[in-house]
């Protein structure tokens, strides 16, 4: 069986092969036990055991203490991510708006200046750009997710 | 005498507090705004009673409201734990003067220590060192910045700004050149006003290279003031603890003896009552400066219990409730490391997260703490701080207390909101923190340009496995089912017995 998650990189497939109550992926192996966790073996043997949530289209994975979250691409789905958005990592309060539209910007530059959880949130420019547009004002208040300004790589 | 108390607080504390009541054969009394409603908190006392209003200004810091709940509920004490109103001297003016039973110091002590400046002074004339620095009594935000910029040129860089009602790292900044230092007030100030309505600012040399370690003391109405020793909490990220732990790695018998005797004439020195904590700068030169009391019990407290052997909640019921101390002479044993557990994204400059604790799987074993206010199934929200758990261990050496602490990590899980539960499990294998030669800026130092986590390919691999065969075999149809026990695959008879009494 075939799926695909989401990373940093772009997608990543997955295919994995049934052989009766067991996976296998190249060669490892896993076995879902009734309380829902899965006994992973190695290539070498060894024993681990992975435990799975899923939320939304999220699958959390805790393996060998450590956690991914690892989010499923349905089938038939196109990417949408357009790059270049800034969005609001929390629900907040916009505390100050540090540029202007049309203004040049370095990879580093403070944008825009949030509160949320009260602490301050910088949002920062991830790469060299002007800046073309700034959808909120200072006082603003703005939900997770919303785009905040708008970069276009220069 | 105390006989039933009230919890002025939520979450993880509340939980600490509503327990040690519960030991101690007290009744209690729990508050909680409607959206902690089906916080654990709620559960562990007697009686819960909604607050009314939205925000947190509303509900946990309406002094009024929660008066009158204390007088409906016929309450005698109220333990006020951390944050909120715990270092209001006003609240504990107007609880005392409803004849309930404040569970701290006195307002004159809690006013003395809260205000930063006001503490510098007292400090200073009890003999005990303080960062050399000014005090800046402005409130006029002009009249502030020139004062600021004037002291800057005595003081010297780099300097560190901090908030006069400050606490928890809000309304303080570190300035390391002239060109920052408007801003860099500005923002302090702007912070200050927002969390406490307080804009006083004033100017400390800022120590670098200095361990953060305090001092637990305890003082009763019997005369005696003692100190518990230190705690070492040097590893803070934007001047938030992270890493704590009881002794510092680097402490002597004459300096511990030292900071402690500090300590008690600090507390002396505005008539302590309760728990309280002095906070020191230990520099590299072994010089030791007084930077704040918490006149209240504290997050790491957990620590101190652990080597001491010390109820400190229990102490501070005991001593409210006019009793003399418990403790004998100060033993200290072992070895205890704290890490605070956030719903936060280590790898994206430690964003604060959301989301529902779809797993919530603490460690166990020996010498395994766990204090906490969530469990399985709850919400992470914005709504409060993003602390999730405190999770402690004890050892007989600081070695062992560290790979407790690993292994204990390895084995917490938590699906479905992001934690630093990796971040806290790469800190332990640093060398800094492995020698115990931490200061105020190893985090800072460590990770200049944030934090990542470093995955072994072939981890990462099984874990993209799981999820396919999850998604494949259907895992989140059943897994809750069949982890809640009763409702899981059950018995055929058991099944038929329910279905046909």
């Amino acid at each position: 069986m075939h799926h695909q998650f989401k990373s940093p990189e772009g997608p990543i497939e997955v295919t994995i092969a049934r052989d009766g109550g067991v996976w296998r992926l190249g060669d490892i192996e896993a076995n879902p036990m009734a309380d829902g966790r899965l006994r992973m073996v190695g290539p070498d043997g060894s024993v681990n055991f992975a435990h799975l949530a899923k939320v939304g289209d999220v699958w959390w994975v805790h393996h060998q203490g450590h956690t991914f979250k690892l989010e499923r691409i349905e089938p038939g789905a196109t990417d949408t991510d357009d790059g270049g958005g800034l969005t609001a990592p929390m629900p907040g309060k916009v505390l100050q708006v540090l540029v202007e539209v049309g203004q040049s910007v370095e990879a580093g530059t403070t944008l825009m200046v949030l509160e949320a959880m009260k602490m301050e949130h910088r949002i920062v420019a991830a790469s060299d750009g002007i800046v073309t547009a700034v959808h909120f004002n200072a006082d603003d208040q703005v939900e997770q997710g919303v785009e905040l300004l708008s970069l276009e790589d220069s | 005498m105390v006989s039933k108390v009230l919890v002025a607080n939520r979450g993880e504390i509340a939980c600490r507090i509503l327990r040690a009541c519960h030991e101690a054969g007290l009744a209690t009394v729990a508050i909680y705004a409607q959206n902690d409603a089906d916080s654990m908190f709620i559960e562990l006392a007697d009686e819960a009673v909604l607050l009314t209003g939205n925000t947190i200004g509303e509900t946990y810091l309406d002094q009024q409201q929660i008066l009158s709940i204390a007088n409906q509920t016929g309450a005698d004490a109220i333990h006020p734990g951390f944050g909120f109103l715990s270092e209001r001297a006003d609240f504990a003016r107007a609880v005392t003067q409803a004849k309930i039973q404040w569970v701290g110091p006195s307002p004159e002590a809690i006013e003395k220590m809260g205000d930063k400046m006001t503490a510098r002074i007292t400090m200073r004339a009890a003999g005990v060192p303080v960062i050399p620095g000014e005090e800046i009594e402005h409130e006029d935000e002009t009249d502030a910045l020139e004062a600021i910029e004037s002291a800057s040129h005595r003081v010297g860089y780099p300097m560190l700004l901090k908030a006069s009602s400050g606490g928890g790292g809000k309304g303080m900044r570190a300035v390391h050149s002239p060109e920052q230092l408007i801003e860099a007030a500005m923002g302090a100030r702007r912070e200050a006003i927002a969390a406490f309505g307080d804009g006083r600012v004033y100017v400390e040399r800022l120590l670098t290279g200095s361990k953060h370690v305090e001092i637990q003391v305890l003082a009763d109405r019997h005369g005696r003031t003692i100190h518990l020793g230190e705690r070492e909490c040097s590893v803070q990220r934007r001047h938030q603890k992270v890493f704590e732990e009881a002794p510092c790695a680097t402490m002597t018998p004459e300096l511990r003896e030292a900071m402690g005797q500090a300590a008690v004439a600090a507390a002396e020195a505005v008539d302590y009552e309760g728990a309280g904590t002095v906070e020191f700068l230990l520099a590299p030169s072994g010089e030791f400066f007084f930077l704040e009391m918490n006149t209240r019990i504290q997050v790491e407290h957990p620590v101190t219990e652990l080597v001491t052997g010390v109820d400190l909640v229990r102490e501070q019921l005991r001593i409210a409730a006019g009793e003399p101390m418990s403790c004998g002479p100060l033993m200290m044993r072992g070895h205890a490391i704290e890490v605070r557990l956030y719903a936060e994204d280590a790898a994206n400059n430690f964003l604060p997260a959301i989301g529902p604790l779809a797993v919530f799987r603490p460690p166990e074993g020996p010498g395994v703490r766990l204090d906490t206010g969530v469990r399985e199934g709850d919400e992470v929200t914005p709504n409060y701080d993003p602390m999730l758990a405190k999770l402690i261990v004890w050892a007989p050496s600081r070695d062992e207390a560290l790979q407790r602490m690993r292994r204990a990590l390895d084995e917490f899980i938590v699906l479905g909101t992001t934690t630093n539960i990796r971040f806290l499990r790469e800190l332990c294998d640093e060398a800094e923190v492995i020698s115990g030669r931490t200061d105020t800026t190893t985090i800072d130092r460590l990770w200049p340009h944030g934090w990542t986590p470093s995955v072994p390919r072939s981890i990462e691999d099984a874990a993209l496995m799981a999820a396919a065969v999850g998604e494949s075999a259907g895992l989140h149809r059943t897994q809750h089912q069949a982890s809640k026990g009763p409702e899981g695959p059950a018995s055929p008879f058991s099944t038929l017995n329910r279905r046909f009494p």
